[in-house]
């Protein structure tokens, strides 16, 4: 039964793939749709937090097709738009979109590319079509068929590292911490006395790509990074590890530490001493806050909302070291009927979060936080609405983040695991102070002579009105 | 939307049927008996008219739609026999791009064009490929093109099949204002049991026979002639029954919603016929004890 969804965050397979590729240096997308269908992705996200990468929407080529290909197909006029494109945009790696429309005529993609692929040019395309799934799902899919054919096009030399990993499961854009957390886990893996093979963002390229077939192993921080594993584990026999989400403090560090060993050839003193000092830096700057987590309230009843990663990510970090009490966790990724994955995070889920629940409509999502009785909400922008209607305080962290810059600050690791106090504590006495502000406006309009002087006893004092507001709002020292 | 100028009957039926050639044989009855009459061919295989306008080359209206410039009505048709304006619409080559969006979007442009407006006919008849496999080849009896469709079927299992599935669209669309069926025209009637078959699924599907056509070398001579059996040989019995034919489809008013055959019903029913011909042609029973 077809319902509505209100506010969906996710957008379509080939946004997801977009979004991708998008964010890997030197790769050059090539869309092959309708004019716009790059483009709403651009207005989306340009919208929420994190800016834009080189090629995003207006810049990127696209083929804007029109009726006439639909009718009498599209292939020629891509042939065209490839070509272009390669005169015109310099790039190590050109990776052809296929949208709905061009799936649904039959358009022969895979013939046009192979056609240029002869002539010596670096292009690989993706066959998944814009209905085909959600963003996720564009994800993993570009990813595959990018590594199903990079060696014939843009061969790099057969040289396995051992000290090489390959990092998938962290969707650019759909984790608005994407960048800061790439930059945290090649910092722990250098800890580690590995190299990260990124492949996006600011430390990763379109060589990254290439040489993910060296790697010793793949780690997949999310679901959603296991197909492309899966890919490089069939063709190269690079062994894959699933992680249940990204680490946040030096206990996941440790953790992942341990999932390593056996697995790589590592240095364990390295190691040790890398963890200790990380312990030594959580140690000393938790310590400074330890009073103000308790004076503050930060060991609230909290709901979580975001994509499966993420709120494992951060729910167990907030119940077990800060004391929260996760009353729901509701799930965001745009899962499909027939998905199959191996990462199961069902018994973490439950082990941090009194009720899990997964839904993509605002309109159900507002409903069980308002069921839940939340005291904070750690969720997306989407969320502002029903936190100010139950007048409790959010934390963003889960797409889309609006009026927020975020592009390279880190909410795993030890840094993301301090901003992610940093941002918690902030928001609740950001919230606290603006409370105090209103309440003592809204006193100014009250007749001051009809006050109750005594005060009830747990530190309130009650208004003509009836409302008892505790005196440390109202700035009233004691006595 | 506009009053309606003119009868707009859609013809549909299995690719090899004779729908052309039935439709062209209808049209050049009507133009005959002096009606202002348009067909529109609706198939990418753009050979509807070809008998009413001698094999002439006509520019189909999607090739002057690929060429992107403006389009006029005298670019995309031409009169053919008793003053039938001839269109194809035309389509992509085979296997390459969407044939149903095409004949959409050519109905859509004939429109935009003013066609009616400017014609003025009495009868349009649009004479679309049969099996109906996307949407796109529902466009001429949705809601505001057509009002009535016939279907040209031989007594075979696959035209009847095709047949079924036009009923299936129509069933349909019809609740939202789609055309309504105005009967079945039976194709390539042979001597024998092939009347009854026919006479059989339309009564299983609640619908009637619009008029029998039979296989006639008059038909064959005539399509190598490059014309119509009205043109070619006005006084032959053949020409009499596209005349007829003709004036049935020009004033008939039972248009009916079919009741389509489920798969496996049609499949059972066709069994059931497998069994009875079987018996006919092996001489266990004549055709009357086999119906």
């Amino acid at each position: 039964m077809s319902s509505v969804i209100k506010n969906p965050r996710n957008g379509c397979a080939l946004h997801g793939a977009l979004q991708t590729v998008q964010e890997i240096k030197g790769v050059v997308p090539v869309v092959h749709a309708n004019a716009g269908c790059g483009v709403i992705n651009y207005l989306a996200n340009s919208n929420a937090s994190g800016g834009n990468s080189k090629f995003s929407g207006y810049s990127i080529p696209g083929t804007a097709a029109q009726e006439r290909h639909v009718i009498f197909g599209g292939a020629s006029r891509l042939r065209e738009q490839i070509k272009n494109t390669i005169k015109v945009v310099s790039g190590d790696l050109y990776v052809i979109l296929n949208s709905c429309e061009s799936a649904m005529v039959g358009d022969d993609v895979d013939a046009m590319t192979r056609e240029i692929v002869e002539q010596g040019e670096p292009v690989v395309d993706t066959l998944v079509a814009g209905f085909n799934g959600g963003t996720h799902f564009g994800y993993e899919h570009v990813l595959a068929d990018i590594f199903k054919s990079i060696d014939q096009v843009k061969h790099a030399e057969d040289a396995k590292n051992p000290k090489l990993v390959n990092v998938f499961g962290i969707i650019p854009g759909k984790d608005p911490y994407w960048q800061g957390n790439l930059d945290e886990i090649q910092r722990i893996f250098e800890g580690f006395g590995l190299e990260a093979n990124l492949i996006f963002g600011a430390n990763g390229d379109a060589a990254d790509l290439s040489n993910a077939k060296n790697a010793a192993i793949s780690i997949v921080f999310s679901r959603w990074g296991e197909l492309p594993a899966k890919v490089l584990n069939e063709k190269y026999d690079i062994p894959v590890l699933l992680r249940p989400s990204l680490p946040v403090g030096v206990e996941d560090i440790k953790d992942l530490a341990k999932a390593l060993i056996g697995k790589l050839d590592l240095e364990e003193d390295k190691i040790q001493s890398f963890i200790e000092k990380e312990e030594s830096y959580e140690r000393n700057l938790l310590y400074r806050v330890r009073d103000e987590i308790i004076e503050n309230g930060l060991s609230k009843k909290a709901i979580i909302v975001g994509d499966e990663e993420q709120a494992v990510r951060i729910g167990r970090f907030l119940k077990n070291q800060v004391g929260v009490e996760i009353v729901g966790t509701i799930l965001t990724d745009a899962l499909k009927k027939d998905e199959e994955h191996e990462t199961d995070n069902e018994e973490i889920l439950k082990s941090f979060s009194n009720n899990v629940y997964k839904s993509v409509d605002q309109k159900e999502i507002n409903d069980i936080i308002r069921g839940s009785r939340p005291e904070v909400i750690f969720g997306s922008s989407l969320e502002k609405e029903i936190a100010n209607k139950l007048d409790i305080p959010l934390v963003e962290t889960s797409y889309p983040v609006f009026n927020k810059l975020i592009i390279g600050k880190s909410n795993a690791g030890v840094r993301g695991l301090v901003s992610i106090i940093e941002d918690y504590f902030t928001v609740v006495r950001e919230f606290e102070y603006e409370r105090k502000l209103e309440i003592q406006k809204s006193l100014k309009n009250l007749n001051k002579e009809i006050w109750y002087e005594k005060g009830d006893g747990y530190g309130r004092v009650k208004s003509n009105k009836g409302l008892y507001i505790r005196k440390q709002e109202l700035g009233i020292s004691n006595g | 939307m506009a009053e309606k100028i003119g009868k707009h009957i859609a013809i549909y039926g299995k690719g090899g049927i004779g729908k052309s050639t039935t439709t062209s044989n209808i049209s050049a009855a009507l133009a005959e008996a002096g009606y202002r009459v348009i067909q529109i061919g609706c198939d990418p295989k753009s050979d509807s008219t070809n008998t009413l306008r001698g094999n002439n080359y006509l520019p189909t209206v999607l090739d002057s739609l690929r060429e992107g410039n403006k389009i006029h009505l005298d670019d995309i048709s031409v009169k053919g026999f008793g003053g039938v304006l001839c269109i194809e619409s035309g389509g992509p080559v085979p296997g390459v791009g969407c044939a149903g969006r095409g004949i959409n979007a050519a109905v859509n442009l004939l429109q935009e064009l003013n066609l009616f407006e400017e014609f003025k006919p009495d009868y349009v008849l649009y004479d679309v490929l049969g099996d109906v496999v996307c949407g796109g080849f529902a466009v001429p009896i949705r809601d505001g093109i057509t009002d009535r469709a016939y279907v040209v079927s031989s007594s075979d299992f696959m035209a009847l099949y095709a047949a079924n599935n036009l009923f299936k669209a129509i069933n349909k669309y019809a609740p939202t204002g789609g055309a309504k069926l105005g009967g079945v025209i039976a194709n390539s009637m042979k001597p024998g049991y092939h009347r009854e078959i026919v006479e059989d699924f339309v009564a299983k599907t609640g619908t009637s026979i619009a008029g029998y056509v039979n296989r006639s070398i008059d038909v064959q001579q005539s399509e190598l002639y490059g014309k119509t059996v009205i043109e070619a040989k006005p006084n032959s019995a053949q020409a009499d029954i596209y005349r007829n034919l003709a004036k049935y489809i020009a004033e008939n008013e039972n248009l009916v919603v079919p009741n389509p055959l489920g798969s496996s019903e049609l499949r059972d029913w066709a069994r059931s016929w497998g069994d009875r011909i079987y018996d006919i042609e092996n001489g266990v029973v004549g055709v009357a004890e086999a119906i």
